[in-house]
């Protein structure tokens, strides 16, 4: 699912990260990567999200959002 | 290295919001700005320290993420790094954020310049119950020195100068990552091809991995035939493996990892959401406001009291010594009237600053932007544009300097462009004189309803220009959104008497020198000196404006000529009224009381004074505003444009007010 159809107060494992490319490496430079844990920490109904991911919080327009591919954590293990 | 006559450079690199000014402030004795949100800094800057008598000049640079070269932040660090513009690079983490801030480190040791690792925040990671084995942590970042620091208590600074004066020459020990067979070979192989043709270049790894990377600035300063072993761009690889080292690190270094921050994430459940997001930030904006009318009123009156005293004194220190009529009135009712009348609005401008250094200090100036991204989004911009505009309440000069973090050209063009209309400090004189003589018992709401004004203006045009302007590259919201932490008393001291200092050396330089001119333009005409005023240079100009002013209510030419000379900084509208109407003590309940009667003479009443403070809102900011955007923008017609385009608007919307007001009332 797209990282703004999760829950809030989950955790999910980043699957792939579909975005500008521009956007797609400041992304990676945070530590967004494949494989990576994200806790999503709060969401708006226009996608706007707040996720911790490595410890340090990231607020996300929509375009990000729905660019990044998430699996929840259980099915990946 | 240059130890000689500039001394040792040290370079502070690190993320955004680590901590990096405030150590440059602690060592150097500046007092540049800090606040908590990230992107505070946006230029170099340089000082000067010195340890055991060795001069030290320290580099501050802007906060980066990686050493890439997206953002103009990260073209300004990384030019300072790649021109050896540093002798030792000190790179500032924050030890509570450290996974994330140990990516830019790898990449620092990759470019094989000394480094010592300050390790800022310690405090906050032992408050959470963490340990970070510090000797363990030094073997796996290549054996550099770590020293543990607390920017904000001032604890570990000596150990750290010690540590950059002692590792002046060393280099990280061993490579630091090392990357998969497939990714190392590549990197050896691009390492032969470099050097044949790049003789004198030193640390061919840095190079070979940038061209790995395929990153542009490194491809096209040195190109080299290596399509054959480039196939593809190694970047997203390269990142990964780099995290996976972050890992085994942080596995092996951390002791007890965190839990949960569950301050912040319980504060937040309530700042940022989904429905109350936007009234609660409309709610402490209002709380702001309404502190620095009331609590700055209570205050003021201290001030007026002194006034009073020192203008009465100095008419009577005039007569004692016989100066001549027009001297004495150029000091009485030119400057202590203008100057000193401004100086009585300091306590409001007080508190308004000591109440945004909270804000920007507590961490909530991030959220604004996730709160705000939905409002700006149908404007087409980010959320993140509108922290430039949220500065603007205090001064529009470093409001438009922060529009520099916004990635488009096109979007920080458009956010420099409505940035002015977001009411700054100086505005704040206008409105608390003329709301409170015109509208007695509601001045607090009607104040709040300027401010609300010009975020509409604003966000109107940005809609406008939106569709006008084509649609270009959009930016997209992407902020790292800070702990919050309780305000530092230091830090807010520093933002406050900046500011307040700066009010007043604006008093004693253009304020003065504003009041002074006018005294002049309205004591002098064509004839020399004159007794009637209405023969003065200033009434001919001022005349000469009345008929554009008219459909605003503002058909005067008194009004006209404080409306032109606001153009210098806009506190000089009032210091000019209280010169035009000739009131002393403009801010005191006699002053108000008195200029009251003089603008009532020509029927000027409430709708005008609101007319009067849309337009004071609206027009264009002051010279040093402008001269900023000129440099921001670096082009004088576009700047030319805009000011005319904020006269015509504050025209626009003035007259608007004024007869659709007339018709209702």
């Amino acid at each position: 699912m797209k990282l703004y159809e999760g829950e809030i107060g989950k955790t999910y494992i980043v699957y792939s990260v579909m975005v500008k490319a521009g956007i797609t490496r400041r992304l990676e430079a945070l530590g967004v990567t494949e494989l990576t844990p994200v806790t999503l920490m709060n969401k708006k109904g226009s996608g706007t999200v707040i996720i911790k991911v490595r410890g340090t919080r990231l607020a996300l327009g929509r375009k990000i959002s729905e660019g990044i591919e998430i699996r929840e954590a259980a099915d990946h293990e | 290295m240059n130890e000689g006559n500039n001394g040792l450079r040290v370079g502070f690199v690190g993320n955004p919001n680590c901590g990096k000014t405030t150590l440059f402030n602690a060592f150097t004795g500046a007092r540049l700005k800090v606040a908590n949100w990230p992107g505070v800094t946006v230029e170099r800057m340089e000082g000067m320290t010195s340890f055991n008598g060795i001069p030290i000049r320290v580099i501050d640079t802007p906060g980066i993420y990686s050493l890439s070269c997206y953002t103009i932040e990260e073209k300004v660090t990384r030019k300072c790094l790649e021109d050896n513009e540093v002798d030792v690079i000190v790179n500032v983490v924050d030890a509570s954020s450290l996974e994330r801030n140990l990516y830019l480190t790898l990449q620092l040791l990759e470019l094989n310049t000394p480094v010592v690792l300050a390790l800022n925040m310690i405090d906050i990671v032992e408050e959470r119950g963490m340990e970070i084995n510090i000797p363990t942590l030094s073997k796996m970042l290549g054996g550099i020195p770590i020293v543990a620091v607390s920017a904000r208590n001032r604890s570990g600074l000596k150990q750290l100068l010690l540590a950059v004066v002692n590792h002046v020459k060393d280099r990280p020990k061993a490579f630091v990552v090392t990357y998969t067979p497939q990714i190392e070979n590549k990197i050896s192989k691009i390492e032969t091809t470099l050097k044949s043709s790049y003789k004198s270049l030193e640390n061919v790894r840095w190079y070979a991995i940038k061209h790995l990377e395929h990153d542009e600035k490194i491809m096209s300063e040195y190109p080299a035939a290596l399509e054959h072993i480039i196939d593809q761009n190694y970047e997203k690889q390269i990142i990964s493996q780099k995290y996976n080292r972050i890992e085994e690190i942080m596995e092996t270094c951390l002791v007890k990892r965190e839990q949960t921050s569950l301050r912040t994430d319980q504060v937040d459940r309530f700042l940022t959401h989904p429905l109350f997001g936007v009234p609660i930030f409309l709610g402490i904006m209002a709380l702001v406001f309404f502190f620095t009318f009331t609590v700055g009123d209570f205050l003021k009156g201290y001030f007026e009291i002194a006034l009073g005293y020192l203008s009465v004194f100095m008419r009577q220190f005039m007569l004692e010594i016989h100066a001549s009529g027009w001297i004495t009135s150029l000091v009485v009712d030119g400057i202590i009237a203008g100057v000193g009348g401004i100086l009585t609005f300091l306590p409001n401008i007080f508190i308004l600053f000591l109440a945004l250094a909270f804000l920007e200090d507590s961490g909530y100036m991030a959220r604004v932007a996730y709160v705000m991204n939905e409002i700006m989004g149908r404007v087409g911009l980010s959320g993140k544009a509108f922290l430039p505009m949220l500065l603007g309440f205090g001064c529009t000069v470093p409001a438009v300097m922060a529009a520099r973090a916004l990635p488009s050209e096109r979007d920080r063009k458009r956010t420099i462009l409505i940035t002015p209309f977001m009411s700054c400090s100086a505005r704040l004189p206008i409105y608390v004189l003329f709301s409170e003589m015109f509208f007695p018992g509601h001045a607090l709401i009607v104040a709040y309803s300027l401010y609300l004004v010009g975020l509409l203006v604003a966000i109107t045009i940005a809609f406008a220009t939106h569709h006008m302007w084509g649609t270009g590259e959009e930016d997209v919201l992407l902020i790292e959104l800070p702990e919050y932490k309780t305000p530092n008393g230091r830090t807010v001291g520093i933002y406050v008497w900046d500011k307040v200092k700066d009010y007043l050396s604006k008093a004693g330089t253009t304020i003065f020198l504003a009041t002074i001119v006018l005294w002049f333009v309205l004591n002098g005409g064509p004839s020399g000196f004159v007794t009637d005023v209405q023969d003065s240079f200033a009434a001919i100009i001022g005349r000469t404006l009345i008929p554009v002013l008219r459909p605003a209510g503002l058909g005067d030419w008194r009004i006209a000529v404080a409306l032109i000379s606001g153009l210098s900084a806009k506190e000089v509208v009032v210091s000019s009224f209280s010169v035009l109407f000739q009131v002393n003590n403009i801010n005191s309940a006699a002053g108000m009381s008195a200029l009251l009667g003089s603008l009532g003479s020509f029927g000027f009443g409430s709708l005008n004074a609101y007319a009067l403070m849309i337009f004071c809102l609206l027009y264009s900011p002051c010279i040093a505003a402008v001269a900023t955007i000129k440099k921001e923008t670096g082009s004088l017609s576009w700047t030319i444009g805009m000011v005319l385009f904020q006269v015509f608007i504050a025209w626009g919307t003035a007259v608007l007010v004024f007869q659709i007001g007339s018709l209702i009332l």
